[in-house]
């Protein structure tokens, strides 16, 4: 019961789980909350969660007011530039003098002048450079452009040394050695496999090899990493545009040897993340060093070039995938063979994981080679793996149906998993098969309609016809998903109800963008019985809320809307113990709602304000806490995206007219937002399938695109119709407020349903993206 | 320079080189304006001048006195919200927001030259603005919403 402070003394409260971050398994110790809620069914009576109500901060957003860590201003804050490595490999000699003697310059920091930090696990301003673009050393001025000015008047003596900037050529014999201890992570490609794959290829009837090839793709958030840092005395504040303060908390403190009482980090606003802020910048290295240096708050935000240069990236992909079936359609094996280009850094987040999870298939081998190349480290970015992966598996899959002359959708079917067979655990609940019955139905994926094969300008949309009409032809593909999104512990939240009857939800986690100061309002007012303008979410500040975990893996919702509803339940009871005696019952007599307190015999009300007028400067405060995960369980999202396009058969442009979106994550607690998730999860997508690519110049091994007219985000005249729908189907046994995360999953299939759409529209398998004109006429 | 920023009069002491977002930005500390690509390839920092629409980034301050400059501090605020903006809220034509200045700005200067634009239009007009969360579809909607409420409050 809530309230109730018994606690059995040997019963162990602290327990390990296991929890999918990123495509990774971990495991953590867990506190057992002291109560767990009863799981809110499918057919729970909720008012507030489930309803469309505005996003909470769209206000202070539409009118400017909001404040993000670029628009910090700190008093007597000086402004940071960085220099950056103008050559992928060798050596940096610099000489400061000049810059240091420029006016309004207060100071230039060099590798020379700092203790050993690490960024990425590489030192910062380390002088041997293994990228263009990394970071030599930082000025601080008066202004942004002094600061500049300074870092233009570093002299830098380069010696510059080979370098290889593709996989080819680092995994050339002889290739220069991009990292000390050699071109392949871990030594050596890495290997997962189950049952006997040659054994399933004896096996099947039908054979099909592919390669397809996926571009290094960059986030381009539109707030760039930065932060600003000040010190009072030894104890140092830093706002950080992150996904994960209370990480780039730890990062700081142990970079700088502080005690964790010593750093605080705060991100109030934020502008877009998509995987790529997951821990301590060197923008906020930078800033806390120079601050300390000068005695003055120092704010270091990237410029566009430096962002589109170093800020990480979706790797690369070179993916050699062959599927064996049965003539009836049934996959005997799936094998996978994937180089995957890592840059001068980062983790191992590769495509081969799906390959595992998304079809029942006895006989599966990935084998990865995760290759250092002289270029920015890749990083997270929205279902890392999963969207390179689903790009070459769904394309295969298309490939494999036509082989078979299948309908692809009904191959798909064919091959549905009822458990996890990576790691044979039953999902907590599983409804794809109902994605691909909506989504097929709202796409009209039987009556659809094909051009391949037909005369030119049989799609009709071409305009007029006739002599110097252009040839269009339409076509349509789907694709499916699957990723983690079940969430899970630590993460913490606490209820606050105020004097006047409002209540602050105090929780450490952050707004990406995504709507979490939005649901998280619906979850307490709902568990609280308050009125949802009542409650105000306060997150996003280490000294503020209590833990919670990055804003990654699709895992806020699920993670922390445990906790928050529990700790609003835990408020409500306390508020219906100090109502009992005001009403003369006892508090299961009573309940809330809408803000106000009632008496279930007599109807006799009391608001919240009226309460807290009554108990004066008592506090109310509720505490909840993320149970475990159950165990032997996986939870995953699930979903289907259908697409259809148009392409001219004169230029090779690709346009996308429509797209429908069906997702099952769990209960949906706000349905525009978590719409508008799926939009842009779409519009991602539908930019890495046609535009995005990190170009390099291979011989000088620089970028060419490190800005945003070269890199090309789809714009809105590029936007298709976005048909965005989710099953919003409770899943309960995931955790107590049924639902799972929905913002990776729909960048996942897009690439691969446009990609299949096009084959079907020109009669010819487009295997490498971005689908630029030239790769489409091919 | 004097600079009349929605509708008040700043004295700035900003080199002549100073880009008007600077000035807005960091003197004037307007910070709704932002600075996204700083080369006019993704329309955040958009601002009107004299009523048109232009990109602060690649504006001089000093090319801007006498002229009447509006940011998005200037178009509404609290009860008193311009109908884009009320739509854009309605609409949940944002994510991050980021963006949401220079879409409002842009969209503004659409709706005080046209009243009744056609979607088409609105594509082509708002597509100098970019969005990384992708709210495009809701972009749209939102200016066409918006257009219609100020048909009806210059009917009623």
């Amino acid at each position: 019961m809530p309230g109730e402070s018994s606690r059995s003394p040997s019963a162990r409260r602290f327990v390990a789980t296991r929890v999918e971050v990123e495509g990774r398994e971990e495991t953590k110790v867990v506190e057992l909350p002291q109560f767990e809620p009863e799981p809110w069914q499918q057919d729970a009576r909720l008012t507030i969660v489930g309803q469309r109500a505005p996003r909470a901060d769209a206000l202070e957003k539409v009118t400017g007011a909001a404040r993000y860590t670029a628009d910090v201003q700190r008093p007597g804050m000086l402004y940071a530039a960085i220099l950056r490595a103008a050559i992928p490999r060798g050596c940096a000699l610099l000489d400061v003098e000049a810059a240091r003697t420029l006016p309004g310059v207060r100071d230039v920091m060099t590798g020379d002048d700092i203790p050993r930090v690490l960024v990425q696990e590489r030192p910062l301003f380390e002088s041997t450079v293994r990228y263009a673009g990394q970071p030599l050393a930082a000025a601080c001025a008066e202004s942004a452009r002094a600061a500049e000015s300074a870092v233009l008047a570093i002299r830098v003596r380069y010696e510059a040394q080979p370098h290889a900037v593709t996989t080819a050529a680092a995994l050339a014999p002889g290739a220069p050695r991009v990292m000390p201890d050699g071109n392949l992570a871990e030594g050596g490609p890495q290997t997962a496999s189950r049952g006997d794959v040659e054994r399933g290829l004896e096996t099947a009837d039908i054979v099909i090899r592919r390669e397809y090839r996926t571009p290094v793709a960059l986030h381009t958030a539109l707030e760039p990493h930065g932060a600003v840092a000040e010190w009072e005395g030894d104890r140092l504040t830093v706002w950080e545009s992150t996904q994960g303060i209370f990480n780039t908390r730890s990062d700081l403190a142990a970079a700088l040897g502080l005690p964790l009482t010593k750093v605080r980090v705060v991100q109030d606003y934020m502008g877009g993340g998509f995987g790529a802020k997951n821990g301590a910048s060197a923008n906020a290295l930078i800033a806390a060093l120079l601050a300390r240096r000068v005695g003055r708050p120092v704010r270091c935000v990237n410029d566009r070039a430096g962002e589109q240069r170093d800020a990480g990236n979706r790797p690369g992909t070179i993916q050699r995938v062959t599927l064996g079936a049965t003539r009836g359609g049934s996959l005997t094996a799936i094998l996978l063979d994937a180089d995957i280009t890592m840059g001068a850094g980062g983790w191992l987040g590769g495509p081969g994981r799906i390959y595992h999870e998304l079809y029942s298939c006895p006989n599966v081998r990935t084998t990865e080679r995760f290759v250092y190349v002289n270029a920015g480290p890749m990083s997270s970015f929205r279902a890392p793996g999963h969207v390179e992966g689903a790009f070459g598996l769904e394309c295969a899959m298309d490939a494999l149906a036509r082989e078979l002359g299948m309908d692809p959708l009904d191959l798909r079917r064919r091959n549905l998993s009822h458990r996890n067979e990576s790691n044979g655990r039953a999902y907590s609940a599983k409804h794809l098969d109902e994605c691909y019955r909506v989504g097929a139905a709202r796409f009209g994926w039987a009556a659809r309609q094909h051009d391949s094969g037909s005369a030119g300008g049989a799609g009709g949309a071409g305009g007029a016809g006739g002599a110097g009409a252009p040839r269009v032809r339409r076509g349509s593909g789907m694709a499916s998903q699957t990723w983690g999104g079940g969430g899970g512990p630590p993460a913490y939240a606490m209820v606050r109800i105020n004097g006047d009857g409002t209540c602050d939800v105090l929780t450490g986690t952050q707004d990406l963008g995504t709507g979490s100061r939005t649901v998280f309002a619906q979850i307490a007012a709902e568990s609280l019985g308050a009125r949802l303008e009542d409650a105000r979410v306060v997150l996003g500040d280490t000294e503020r809320t209590p833990y919670t975990g990055n804003s990654w893996g699709s895992m806020t919702v699920a993670s922390v809307g445990p906790a928050v509803r529990m700790a609003a339940e835990d408020a409500r009871a306390q508020l219906l113990e100090a109502a009992a005696g005001m009403f003369d019952v006892e508090p299961n007599a009573l309940e809330a709602r809408d803000g106000t307190v009632r008496a279930t015999a007599d109807g006799r009300c009391l608001t919240f304000a009226e309460i807290g007028k009554q108990l004066g400067d008592v506090m109310i405060l509720g505490r909840g806490t993320r149970g475990p995960n159950p165990e032997d369980t996986s939870l995953s999202t699930f979903g289907a995206q259908f697409a259809e396009v148009e392409v001219d058969l004169d230029t090779g442009a690709v346009r996308v007219l429509r797209v429908v979106s069906v997702h099952d994550c769990g209960r949906i607690i706000n349905p525009t937002l978590a719409e508008s998730q799926l939009e842009g999860g779409v519009l991602q997508g539908m930019g890495y399938a046609l535009f995005e690519e990190r170009v390099m110049d291979e011989s000088l091994g620089v970028q060419l695109n490190p800005n945003m007219h070269d890199y090309k985000i789809p714009t809105l005249a590029d936007a298709p119709r976005v048909d965005a729908t989710f099953l919003d189907i409770a899943d309960p046994a995931a955790n107590h407020i049924g639902a799972r995360g929905a913002g990776e999953p729909p960048i996942i299939p897009t690439a691969p349903a446009i990609a299949n759409a096009v084959a079907d529209a020109i009669g010819r398998e487009v295997t490498e993206i971005p689908m630029t004109p030239w790769r489409v006429l091919g | 320079m004097e600079l009349i920023v929605n509708g008040t009069r700043h004295d700035v002491a900003a080199p002549e080189h100073a880009r008007l977002l600077d000035v807005l930005r960091d003197e004037l500390r307007l910070t709704g304006t932002k600075l996204v690509c700083g080369r006019g390839e993704c329309g955040a920092c958009t601002i009107l001048l004299d009523g048109e629409p232009a990109y602060s980034c690649l504006t001089l301050a000093a090319a801007c006195v006498g002229r009447r400059i509006t940011t998005i501090e200037g178009v509404g605020t609290g009860d008193a919200l311009h109908p884009l903006q009320r739509a854009f809220i309605a609409h949940d034509a944002l994510q991050c927001g980021y963006c949401t200045p220079g879409q409002i700005m842009a969209g503004v200067a659409l709706l005080e030259r046209t009243s009744s634009p056609a979607e088409s239009e609105v594509i082509r007009w708002m597509s100098g603005n970019l969005c990384r969360c992708g709210a495009y579809p809701k972009i749209v909607r939102a200016v066409l919403a918006a257009a219609e409420a100020m048909r009806d409050s210059h009917a009623g």
